[in-house]
C-alpha cells in the first residue's frame, strides 16, 4: 500500500499545483486586460506587409515619444481585414493608401486626377463616417505588374497591354487586388487583360512565386527593393495610370483626434512629411534586403530627424 | 509645401551572408536576438505556460466531475474528440471577433486544446485504481473523499504528468500557428521570414530550432518531474 | 465602406450558405486536400509502420518509439513546412514531407506497442509449433497488433488532415487556400472551409475503422484494443 508520508507529500503537491495554476491564470488574464491611462490609448494597427510595418513603427514610437499611448496591433492582414478591425473598433488608426481609399474601401470607379485631387476626395469620403484623414506623406507606393526579365524576353512584354500576347497565365497578387479598380479589375478594363488565373497570395512573396516559376506575372509595389536596379525584374509600363495615386495617409478615427487634439495631430503629420521616396526606399531595403528589424529603423530615422 | 528633406541615417548594411542569402547567418542571429527571437522565445513561453496552466485548472474540476458522474465523460468526451478536428488557424480566426486581437484570443484556442488533451488522461488515471484497492479502502471504512484524496489521486498522477506532459509539448507547437493572427511568439519570425521576395532561411531555421529545442526542453522536465513525484511508477507507464 | 466582420450565430448561418454556394470550389480544395494528406499518410504508414513493427519484434528501441510520439507532437508545423520549403521548393512535395514528419509519430508507437505487446504465450505456442520468427511475426504478431495499429493510422490521418490548412501559405492548397484567405473569402468562407475539414476528417476516421473492420481477422473482431493485460507495479 501506499505508504502515509508518500500519500501526504502528494496531495500537498496536488494541492500545490492546482492553486498555482489557478492564480497563474488569473493573474494573467488580469495582466491580459489593457491598462488605464490618462486619455484614451492609440491602438495602431498595420496591413501585412513590411512597408506598413516601417509606418506603423514610426507613427507609433513618435507618438510614445511625446508621451502618447499606444497599443500595436501589427500585421493584421489585407485592406479589408484591417477595415474590419477599424470599423469594430479592435484599432483606432492605421496607415492607408490614398488610391486604395476611394478604389477600394469606396469602391469608386477612378481615383481623383492628380495626388492631391485623390487625397482630398480620400478626406472627404471618410469625414462623414467618422475618420479623420491626417496629412499625406511625400512618396506614394503604387501597384505595379512584374514579370521576370526572362519572361518579359519571351514574350517582348513592355507595358501591361502587351499582356495580351500571352496565353492564359497566372497572375499573382494580395486577395484585394482581384477586384480593384487600381489592379486586375483595372487592368481588365482598361487594357483588355482577360486571359488571366488569378492566385491569391497566402504569405509567400510574389517574388518567390515569380522565381519558382509558379505564377507568370505578379502584382508587387513600387518601392519593393527587388526592383531597385539592377532588378531581376521587369516592371510593366501603366500608361493609363490604372493604378491611380497612393501617398500614404493615416486613417484615424475622429473622436481620438478629438480627445487627443493638437499635439496628437502635430507629431503625427511631422512623421508623415519626413517619408519622401529616398527615405522610404532606404527603409524597405534595410528592412527587407538587410535584415534589419522595422521596429530598429523606424527609431533609429526617428531619431536622425529629430522626431524620438 | 514642406521644410528640407529628411535625414537618412545608415541603418546598418546587412552582411553578405545576409544579403547574399547563404544557408545560415550566425552574425544575423546574433544581431538579432535581443530585439526579434529573444522577445518571441519569452512570449512563446508565457503563451505556453498560461495556457496550460488554465487548462489544467479547469481540465481538472471537470474530471473529478466526471470521475464522480459518469454520464458526463461521453458528452465530454465527443466535445473533445470535435475540437480534436478543427484546424487551429480557423479557429484563432473564428474567436477574433469576440476577443479581439489580443493575447485572449490566442489564450482561449490555447487553453481549449490543453483541455482536450488533459481530461482524458486525468479521468484514465483516476479510473487507474485498482477495484480490489478500492474495494479494500472501502472495507477500511474511508468516506468516498478519503478514497479520492489518499487513494485515487496518487494513484492518477502518472497519468495527469503525462497529460501534463503532452500538453505542454502540443501546445508550444501549436502556438507558432498563433502567429498567424497575432504577432507573438516564435511562427512570428517564421511567417515574417516567409514573407520576404526570397524567404529568409536563417530566420526560419532559428525560429524553428528555438521552438523545438523549447518542446524538448519542457518535455525533458516532465521526465525528470515524473521521477521526482512518482518514484514508484516504473518506465513505460506514462 | 467595407463591412465589419462581425461573428455570432450568424456566422455559421453564413458558413452554411458559403457551402451551399460554391460546392463545385469546395469539393475540388477537399478533393486536393485529401490528396495531399492521403499521399502524406502513404509516406508515413510507408516509413513508420515497417520500422515499428520489426522494432516491437525484437522488443527493442521502445524509447525510440516513444521519444518519437512525444517529439512529433511538439514538431511545430509552421517551423516544418518553412523549413522543408527552403529546401525542397514551393508546392505538394514540401508540404507532403512535412505533414508526413507529423504523422510518423503516432503509427510508430502504436506500431511498436501493438506487436511488442501481443500475448507471450501466443507467441511462445507459435514458437513451440515450430513457426520461425518472420512466420511468427505474420501469421501471429501482426493480426493481434492490428487494432493498435490501426489506431495509430487513424490517429495520425485526422492529425494531418487538420494540419493540412496551414500548408496552404506555402503553396499546399486545398482547403487551407480558402482558411487562410479570410480577405478573399469573409470569415464565413472560413467557417465553411473548416466544417468541410472537420467533415472529412470524420469521414476518413469513418472509413478507416471500416477497413480495419475488414483487414482483422475474423476470430477478433469485436475484441479489445491491445494485448496483455494492465501491469500491476502500482501497488
Amino acid at each position: 500500500m501506499i505508504r502515509k508520508h508518500t500519500r501526504r507529500a502528494v496531495k500537498a503537491a496536488f494541492a500545490i499545483s492546482l492553486g498555482v495554476a489557478i492564480v497563474i491564470g488569473l493573474f494573467a488574464a488580469v495582466l491580459a486586460r489593457p491598462a488605464h491611462s490618462a486619455g484614451p490609448t492609440i491602438i495602431i494597427g498595420t496591413k501585412n506587409f513590411p512597408e506598413e510595418f516601417i509606418l506603423g513603427q514610426l507613427y507609433k514610437q513618435a507618438l510614445e515619444a511625446k508621451g502618447f499611448a499606444v497599443s500595436y496591433k501589427e500585421n493584421i492582414g489585407s485592406t479589408e481585414l484591417t477595415q474590419s478591425a477599424l470599423t469594430s473598433g479592435k484599432i483606432n488608426m492605421y496607415p492607408e493608401y490614398t488610391g486604395v481609399i476611394v478604389q477600394v474601401v469606396f469602391h469608386r470607379n477612378k481615383s481623383g486626377a492628380t495626388a492631391a485631387a485623390t487625397y482630398k476626395l480620400a478626406k472627404q469620403l471618410l469625414a462623414p463616417k467618422g475618420y479623420t484623414l491626417l496629412n499625406p506623406t511625400p512618396f506614394f507606393d503604387t501597384d505595379v505588374v512584374v514579370v521576370t526579365n526572362a519572361t518579359a524576353k519571351k514574350y517582348g512584354l513592355k507595358s501591361i497591354a502587351d499582356l495580351k500576347k500571352v496565353g492564359n497565365f497566372k497572375f499573382g497578387a494580395f486577395p484585394e487586388c482581384k477586384t480593384r479598380n487600381t489592379c486586375l479589375v483595372g487592368y481588365k478594363k482598361q487594357y483588355g487583360i482577360t486571359n488571366v488565373t488569378f492566385v491569391p497570395l497566402a504569405g509567400i512573396s510574389v517574388y518567390s512565386l515569380l522565381d519558382s516559376g509558379k505564377i507568370v506575372a505578379g502584382d508587387g509595389f513600387s518601392t519593393d527593393p527587388p526592383l531597385a536596379k539592377p532588378s531581376k525584374y521587369t516592371v510593366l509600363a501603366d500608361p493609363k495610370h490604372v493604378t491611380g495615386f497612393q501617398n500614404v495617409a493615416p486613417i484615424v478615427s475622429t473622436p481620438i483626434v478629438k480627445t487627443l487634439g493638437a499635439k496628437f495631430t502635430s507629431t503625427v503629420n511631422a512623421v508623415s512629411a519626413k517619408l519622401t521616396l529616398p527615405a522610404i526606399l532606404a527603409m524597405n531595403k534595410a528592412v527587407i534586403v538587410d535584415k534589419q528589424s522595422a521596429a530598429s529603423v523606424a527609431g533609429k530615422f526617428l531619431q536622425a530627424n529629430g522626431l524620438k | 509645401m514642406s521644410g528640407p528633406g529628411p535625414v537618412i541615417p545608415s541603418f546598418g548594411q546587412g552582411s553578405s551572408c545576409v544579403t547574399g542569402d547563404h544557408l545560415f547567418c550566425w552574425d544575423w542571429v546574433r544581431q538579432h536576438w535581443s530585439d526579434t527571437l529573444g522577445p518571441a522565445l519569452v512570449q512563446h513561453l508565457e503563451l505556453t505556460f498560461i495556457a496550460v496552466a488554465i487548462g489544467f485548472a479547469l481540465a481538472f474540476p471537470l474530471a473529478l466531475l466526471a470521475h464522480r458522474f459518469r454520464l458526463l465523460e461521453q458528452p465530454l468526451g465527443v466535445v473533445s474528440a470535435l475540437l480534436y478536428t478543427i484546424p487551429s488557424v480557423a479557429l484563432f480566426q473564428f474567436l477574433i471577433p469576440f476577443t479581439g486581437l489580443t493575447t485572449t484570443t490566442v489564450e482561449v484556442a490555447l487553453v481549449a486544446y490543453t483541455l482536450v488533451m488533459l481530461f482524458p488522461n486525468i479521468v484514465a488515471g483516476l479510473r487507474s485504481a485498482p477495484p480490489d484497492v478500492l474495494e479494500a479502502a472501502h472495507g477500511m471504512g474511508l468516506t468516498s473523499r478519503q478514497v479520492l484524496w489518499s487513494v485515487e489521486l496518487p494513484l492518477a498522477v502518472p497519468a495527469i504528468i503525462g497529460g501534463l506532459r503532452i500538453a505542454v509539448v502540443s501546445t508550444v507547437a501549436i502556438a507558432t500557428i498563433a502567429a498567424f493572427v497575432l504577432p507573438e511568439g516564435l511562427g512570428y519570425p517564421i511567417f515574417l521570414a516567409l514573407k520576404e521576395p526570397t524567404p529568409f532561411k536563417t530566420e526560419i531555421y532559428s525560429a524553428a530550432f528555438l521552438a523545438v529545442a523549447l518542446a524538448l526542453c519542457c518535455d525533458a522536465v516532465f521526465v525528470v518531474l515524473r521521477r521526482v513525484l512518482v518514484p514508484w511508477a516504473r518506465k513505460g507507464l506514462a | 465602406m467595407t463591412i465589419a466582420d462581425a461573428a455570432n450565430a450568424h456566422t455559421f448561418v453564413e458558413a452554411i450558405h458559403f457551402i451551399g454556394d460554391n460546392p463545385g470550389l469546395l469539393a475540388t480544395k477537399a478533393l486536393e486536400q485529401l490528396a495531399l494528406s492521403g499521399a502524406a499518410l502513404l509516406l508515413a504508414v510507408a516509413v513508420a509502420l515497417p520500422l515499428g513493427v520489426v522494432l516491437g519484434h525484437f522488443h527493442r528501441g521502445s524509447n525510440l518509439a516513444i521519444g518519437t510520439s512525444i517529439v512529433g507532437r511538439g514538431l511545430p508545423s509552421l517551423a516544418l513546412i518553412a523549413a522543408l520549403l527552403t529546401v525542397l521548393g514551393i508546392g505538394f512535395v514540401n508540404n507532403m514531407v512535412a505533414l508526413a514528419v507529423l504523422g510518423t509519430g503516432p503509427i510508430l508507437t502504436n506500431s511498436f506497442d501493438g506487436v511488442d505487446r501481443v500475448d507471450r504465450d501466443a507467441v511462445e505456442a507459435a514458437r513451440g509449433m515450430g513457426m520461425t520468427g518472420s512466420q511468427i511475426l505474420r501469421r501471429v504478431e501482426l493480426p493481434l497488433a492490428v487494432p493498435l495499429i490501426f489506431t495509430g493510422i487513424r490517429v495520425s490521418a485526422v492529425t494531418i488532415l487538420a494540419t493540412a490548412p496551414i500548408a496552404a501559405i506555402a503553396g499546399g492548397g486545398g482547403l487551407g487556400d480558402i482558411i487562410v484567405n479570410q480577405a478573399s473569402y469573409r470569415l464565413a468562407g472560413v467557417v465553411g472551409a473548416s466544417l468541410c475539414v472537420m467533415l472529412l476528417s470524420a469521414v476518413v476516421f469513418l472509413a478507416l475503422a471500416g477497413i480495419q473492420v475488414a483487414v482483422t481477422p475474423r476470430p477478433l473482431r469485436g475484441s479489445r484494443v491491445g494485448g496483455s493485460p494492465p501491469r500491476k507495479e502500482m501497488l
